[in-house]
């Protein structure tokens, strides 16, 4: 074993190297100024209070953040009940499978098909055509936005619950049963709770990309539909404002620091209670 | 009393195996009845049945006059007490307890005095608030149960409950057990394969073997009246002999007639009689009833278990030539060959094969440098089938050879009264002795010893090897090798510690011998 220690110095390195300098690059250029050097540093907090006075950016944050939690909720919605009926299900590896093919494929290609189908003379809307309603305008909307993330995020969520639900020893369900809990009451009394560490796992995994987001919400909300990704992505490839864009990034770091907070404190609350918070 | 629940003709498939084969059984209100058993007997499948976990392929129960089969598991008047407790892990103990009280709906405050009482009653009152994850194994069946009896069920199913303690513990629990359940007064139907547990706690123990109810009865009954000898066997120790019932309250074993006390055989009919250890007393030589010698002495504690041979086994002796020869070296191939000269019986010559050959030659030949072994492609010899010594010789394919002798014999065998056993001579090498991991069974194999019985060939095993030379440092020669069936051997518990190898008595009264059936006879 203590041989076997020796190949971990490598990992360190390269850890030390491709996490935590351009960590510290983003620290560096969130509190300097423009046209620094290597020789020559210029504190600032100018980015900071760029952000903070121009309300549009408060804006755009708020806005990213909804979009998010919206996106986490229907998630949740949607991606609960299917990894409950993948968990009791006989053909459990074959669902898993479909749930994951997508995601073999790139993202951004799939979030394109998109664009396809909400298109104002996409397939969508050429199928409600045929009955004669629309078109709805829906590309460029938060429900495209939304969409295009429960679509991209749901396999995550499905995932982590559908391992929470799988683990659930089927003596849990016997002993509520044998204690007179019907169906309803076996699901919401054991069921659920025990799985609740599955759905706090699932919404870390989709609410850290769907906040951060730049792509989907650049190619289903157009360019007017701008979230804090998009922002980011623009001062460091449009505007070259490097220091901006790294304040910003840390802004968001700290609201996603935040927000995981809140929810182990959630998960922490429910767990020895039972779902009583629920 | 009254009958709670009636099983009737259960019949349980599972895939296509058949685990319970119609099992009728009643169960009296007030009692503690153990279903006993090995794993795979089909006790927690009939407990589950009864939970409403399973269905039956076949058959009724009845609880309380009415048949519940096709009511789901939780309208059912029973609660189940789970092999690994399945204590809800989100929850503490006191939720855990009042898991059913809330479903029920009762009131806040009554719930609280339940749960406190059940609480108070196996002893856990201050860990109300612990976590389940926080319990020992111990606490934690306690909770269990007190999750289960919190319902006032009329019948509490115990899966194997104390199988997860440790002795000491499980000793505890089931004194408690018995004593929860006179206290609460209700059914409870244990499930266990210990023995043990099953004669400390029960009013009524069900032996069960593959899916079939072997005996009902009191603890007393089933140990002192075993109907068969896998009940026998089952419930404690014992000693079980052939015999034959001469008349009532007569049966004759080992050629002598004893008295017991058993009555209802028929006459001359093949029985087994069971004597259990502590009921057999040591006495000097020709003091009691049958002699013998003591062969081994085991320390169980408050006991020894003193084994007594009334009568050796049966025996055989060969002979071992033991040679120093090395093996045949080709070093143009780069290979060495090996095999030893062997006996062979008349008898066998019809049906003898070149794969035979080899085998009984022990016939091996490998590279010198590798030590990889090479195959024998060819085996020639000439054979009659009378007695004589025939040269066989063995070739690989790249030329190497050895020529040795197969020596024809009558059947060496010995009869006895009631079994036979058999070996042949063998020759071997000090290299095969020396380097032997396990000398007593390549012997047997070597010489393939083997016994059986007369009536039925059935096979006996040949449980002892005797020789006199040391194998560590053994020379060319002549050996004889005696192998041995075992003899006629009782179990006795004894707190004396007697010698190995010193002639006793042994004495029994006639209310000690318990007479059986054979199984599969008659009834």
């Amino acid at each position: 074993m203590k041989v076997l220690r020796r190949f971990v110095y490598p990992y360190i390195v390269w850890a030390a190297v491709m996490i935590l300098v351009p960590m510290l690059m983003i620290l560096i250029y969130a509190f300097t100024k423009e046209g620094n050097s290597v020789r020559n540093f210029m504190f600032s907090l100018d980015s900071f209070k760029r952000f903070f006075s121009d309300p549009v950016f408060g804006e755009v944050l708020k806005r990213s953040l909804v979009i998010a939690v919206l996106t986490t909720f229907f998630c949740i919605l949607f991606g609960y009940p299917a990894a409950y009926a993948m968990a009791r299900s006989r053909f459990k590896i074959q669902l898993v499978l479909l749930t994951t093919i997508p995601t073999w494929i790139n993202m951004l290609v799939r979030t394109y098909a998109w664009r396809g189908m909400l298109d104002n003379k996409g397939l969508l809307n050429t199928f409600f055509g045929l009955f004669g309603v629309g078109p709805f305008k829906m590309l460029e909307t938060t429900f495209a936005v939304v969409l295009g993330m429960v679509y991209n995020f749901i396999p995550f969520m499905i995932l982590q619950i559908y391992n929470s639900l799988e683990k659930i020893d089927k003596s849990y369900l016997e002993a509520a049963a044998d204690l007179g809990a019907n169906r309803v009451q076996v699901f919401l009394k054991v069921t659920l709770p025990l799985s609740l560490p599955g759905v706090i796992s699932g919404i870390t995994l989709v609410f850290l990309p769907a906040v951060s987001s730049f792509f989907i919400p650049k190619l289903l909300g157009g360019g007017k539909y701008v979230l804090i990704g998009n922002v980011i992505e623009n001062q460091f490839l449009t505007a070259g404002d490097w220091s901006f864009g790294s304040a910003i990034s840390l802004i968001m770091a700290a609201v996603i620091i935040i927000s995981m907070y809140i929810t182990r404190y959630i998960d922490k609350k429910t767990d020895p209670e039972g779902g009583a918070a629920l | 009393m009254k009958k709670l629940i009636q099983f009737k003709n259960i019949v349980k498939e599972f895939d296509g195996e058949i685990v319970l084969k119609g099992i009728n059984l009643d169960i009296y209100e007030n009692e503690f009845v153990t279903l006993l058993g090995p794993s795979g007997c089909g006790k927690t499948t009939l407990l589950r049945i009864l939970g409403g976990f399973l269905d039956a392929t076949q058959g009724e129960v009845l609880f309380d006059g009415k048949d519940i089969l096709s009511v789901p598991a939780y309208k059912r008047e029973i609660n189940t007490v789970f092999q690994k407790y399945a204590l809800f892990p989100h929850l503490n103990v006191y939720d855990n307890i009042a898991f059913g009280l809330k479903i029920k709906k009762e009131p806040r405050d009554i719930i609280e005095q339940k749960v406190m009482r059940m609480l108070k009653l196996v002893g856990l009152e201050e860990f109300g608030k612990r976590r389940v994850s926080e319990m020992s194994g111990g606490q934690q069946q306690r909770v269990a149960i007190a999750r289960a009896l919190v319902n006032e069920p009329k019948v509490l199913l115990l899966d194997e409950p104390l199988g997860a303690l440790d002795l000491k513990l499980r000793k505890e629990m089931q004194l408690e057990l018995k004593k929860i359940q006179q206290e609460v007064g209700i059914t409870f139907i244990f499930v266990t394969h210990d023995q043990e547990e099953a004669l400390t706690m029960s009013d009524k123990i069900v032996v069960m073997r593959n899916g079939e109810i072997l005996q009902t009865g009191t603890p007393t009954d089933i140990y002192n009246e075993p109907k068969n000898r896998f009940v026998a066997d089952f419930i404690g120790e014992s000693n079980i002999i052939d015999g034959i019932m001469k008349a009532d309250r007569q049966v004759i074993f080992e050629d002598k007639l004893f008295e017991c006390e058993d009555t209802g055989f028929a006459e001359n009919e093949a029985v087994e009689v069971v004597i259990r250890p502590e009921d057999l007393d040591i006495v000097p030589v020709n003091a009691g009833k049958l002699n013998g010698t003591v062969r081994s002495v085991l320390f169980k504690g408050v006991h020894y278990e003193t084994i007594v041979e009334t009568r050796s086994g049966t025996s055989i002796t060969v002979e071992m030539t033991v040679s120093d020869s090395k093996p045949v070296c080709n070093p143009a191939a780069d290979e060495e060959m090996s095999a030893n000269d062997f006996y062979l019986d008349v008898t066998d010559i019809e049906e003898l094969t070149k794969a035979d050959i080899i085998a009984r030659a022990d016939a091996q030949a490998w590279k010198t440098s590798t030590e990889e072994l090479v195959s024998i492609s060819k085996v020639e010899y000439e054979i009659k089938a009378e007695k004589g010594r025939y040269p066989v010789t063995f070739f690989t394919q790249a030329g190497t050879m050895t020529t040795v002798e197969m020596i024809v014999d009558d059947v060496n065998k010995v009869d006895a009264k009631n079994e036979t056993i058999y070996a042949v001579n063998i020759y071997k090498t000090i290299d095969d002795i020396k380097e032997s991991i396990a000398l007593d069974t390549d012997l047997k194999t070597w010489a393939n010893a083997q016994a059986w019985t007369n009536d039925g060939e059935d096979a006996v095993a040949v449980t002892d090897v005797e020789y006199s030379f040391d194998p560590e440092n053994i020379e060319t020669g002549k050996y004889k090798i005696t192998f041995k069936t075992r003899g006629y051997e009782y179990k006795i518990d004894t707190t004396d510690k007697y010698e190995e190898g010193m002639r006793v008595g042994l004495d029994f009264t006639p209310n000690d011998l318990h007479i059986m059936h054979k199984e599969g006879g008659g009834r």
